[in-house]
């Protein structure tokens, strides 16, 4: 029956006989990706739901908070249940409050974090604070980067040179080095930038390198032979030609340091999504742990396609010469 | 017009564990201005290191290259380059890699783009100057190559095996396109090939190269390319005196093969 959900029509794909070992014909089909969606989001909500608790004592509880001026949450339910002697172990649950929050009560978060925000910022400024770092990150590992790289790819001196160091530095994962960087650049939003900075540089010289040394040789003898100089060979060649490998190494930079973002912002700073994360477990908000989790995520699939996008216009040549 | 020469040119390769390869030994010959000379032989008799020679790529150990009395010591602009494939700049779209050269010179935008546009129609790309690279055939992008190349208008053209990478028909297409550039631009032209019939039909001369050292076997003076366009292509190829030639050229070839063959089974 789901032979109908496959991509039709004068696709050739679809004749092939041959499609186990096929790469090509192997199609991801958007159906199967809603279905594992909704398991995820079915088995979060069943896994946490508390199944049969007395709805007259969720009611009673629901009008009490309301009373108090507080937030009916499946949490303080909870929370209001185990103290109650009526109530207690009368429900089942799986996943308790101090495992995992429920799907309402993360949706809850959400529009809490962006009325009253969270460690006084909303949950809006706080990815803001971190798109912002990771920026900055990215810019500067970009700028020292890449000029770095294309040295080591034209001279065979400076090769020889950076390489040791590049080596030697790259294998550290970040969170390592973040003891030194707090000695060296104090607490806070230096240090994670810094941070950051270390994540990227090292795949943005790598992409640079290697970029430079991808660059057919005949196409740099004929620009030569057209009139070029060495400037207008590197700025008119060999550059534009590492365009995609550096932008293969810009994609996966963004990633790296979206993911070393959380790590980052341990550095003692009190805002961005990694310290709205942390904080909020010092204080047993799983809700706030969570939405702060599916932001990050959710920010990191969108950079991807957008950066997936932007290549697809920058560079259209990509694998069809 | 301005005459090619080459004075005992050796090019030696230091291989490792000791042994040197002699890629070209004591090459000497003279072009004339306008003469379309084609390079011929088995692989390794240096016809290709001859041309990187000849554009300046490549400095031989031994002897000396010159262009009009000039010598040659590297890569300039009177010499253009067209290379098998591979060669044209991807970012750029077909007009803007013909202008290359002359923006690489600074030239006048509105002469430039005339130019541009005059080249499009002589290599019969009228109408696909703002076609992209990869959206063009092989054949086409040959045809961007040339065009390229004589945008900086220089004395000889360098061809390394241009037609290597296409299927025959368009070969043969591309082939008449060559003749013609020739005919009407009256450039100096060396072309590699390892086709012996392509380098009978276009060669106004042709050198057979032999390997081991690489050397210029025989000098053939060819009556075919100056009539190669006002008669059949096909005709002109399938005619005795052409079949002739070819089958002479093809068994001197063969045995050079042999000589090879019997020199690794030593």
């Amino acid at each position: 029956m789901f032979d109908r959900l496959r991509p039709s029509g004068a696709d050739a794909d679809a004749r092939k006989t041959v499609t186990f070992g096929d790469a090509a014909a192997v199609r991801s089909l958007p159906f199967w990706s809603a279905i594992s969606l909704l398991l995820i989001v079915v088995g979060w909500w069943a896994g946490t739901k508390a199944w049969g608790l007395p709805s007259e004592f969720a009611d009673g509880v629901r009008t009490s908070l309301a009373a108090d001026g507080e937030r009916y949450t499946d949490r303080a339910l909870l929370i209001a249940c185990n103290n109650d002697a009526a109530c207690e172990g009368s429900y089942a649950q799986w996943l308790g409050p101090r495992t995992l929050a429920s799907p309402m009560d993360v949706v809850r978060a959400f529009g809490l974090l962006q009325s009253e925000g969270f460690a006084g910022e909303t949950l809006l400024e706080h990815t803001r604070t971190s798109l912002w770092r990771v920026l900055r990150g990215m810019f500067w590992g970009i700028v020292l980067g890449v000029p770095i790289g294309t040295a080591m790819g034209l001279s065979s001196r400076l090769r020889g040179f950076f390489d040791t160091i590049v080596e030697l530095l790259r294998p550290i994962p970040p969170l390592a080095i973040l003891p030194l960087f707090i000695l060296w650049f104090g607490i806070g939003d230096p240090s994670a930038v810094r941070l950051l900075i270390f994540a990227s540089i090292w795949i943005m010289i790598i992409a640079a390198r290697a970029g430079v040394r991808t660059v057919n040789l005949s196409k740099v003898r004929a620009a030569y032979s057209l009139g070029a100089s060495k400037r207008q060979v590197l700025t008119k060649v060999i550059l534009p030609n590492a365009l995609p490998e550096l932008f293969t190494g810009v994609r996966v930079a963004l990633g790296v340091s979206w993911g070393t973002l959380v790590a980052a912002e341990l550095v003692g700073t009190d805002t961005g999504l990694g310290s709205m994360v942390f904080q909020a477990r010092n204080f047993f908000r799983l809700d706030v742990v969570l939405v702060g989790v599916i932001v990050i995520a959710v920010i990191g699939v969108l950079m991807d396609i957008l950066m997936r996008a932007i290549e697809a216009r920058l560079i259209p040549w990509r694998g069809k010469s | 017009m301005k005459n090619l020469s080459v004075d005992a040119v050796g090019m030696e390769y230091q291989v490792p564990r000791g042994a040197s390869v002699e890629a070209l030994k004591d090459v000497s010959f003279d072009l004339e201005g306008g003469r379309l000379l084609t390079l011929l032989g088995p692989s390794g008799c240096g016809k290709t290191t001859l041309l990187n020679i000849l554009a300046g790529f490549l400095a031989p150990t031994s002897g000396s290259v010159s262009l009009g009395g000039a010598p040659i010591t590297g890569p300039g602009q009177d010499r253009g380059m067209v290379f098998q494939q591979g060669a044209l700049f991807e970012w750029l779209n077909v007009e803007k890699n013909i202008a290359f050269g002359p923006s690489m010179n600074r030239a006048d935008k509105a002469a430039t783009k005339a130019k541009v546009e005059d080249l499009l129609n002589t290599v019969g790309l009228a109408g696909f100057g703002d076609k992209q690279i990869y959206e063009l055939s092989g054949g086409m992008q040959q045809r961007v190559a040339l065009a390229r190349c004589l945008a900086n208008d220089p004395d000889v053209i360098l061809m390394d095996e241009p037609l290597g990478a296409l299927d025959a028909l368009t070969r043969e297409k591309m082939q008449a396109l060559v003749l013609k550039l020739w005919q009407e631009t009256g450039k100096t032209i060396v072309l590699v090939t390892h086709s012996v019939e392509e380098a009978l039909y276009l060669g106004d001369r042709l050198f057979v190269m032999a390997p081991r050292p690489g050397r210029i076997e025989r000098d053939y003076e060819l009556p075919f390319a100056k009539i190669g366009l006002d008669v059949d292509a096909r005709e002109l190829k399938a005619s005795p005196e052409f079949i002739e030639k070819r089958e002479e050229i093809l068994s001197l070839i063969w045995d050079m093969e042999e000589q090879i063959m019997g020199h690794e089974g030593n």
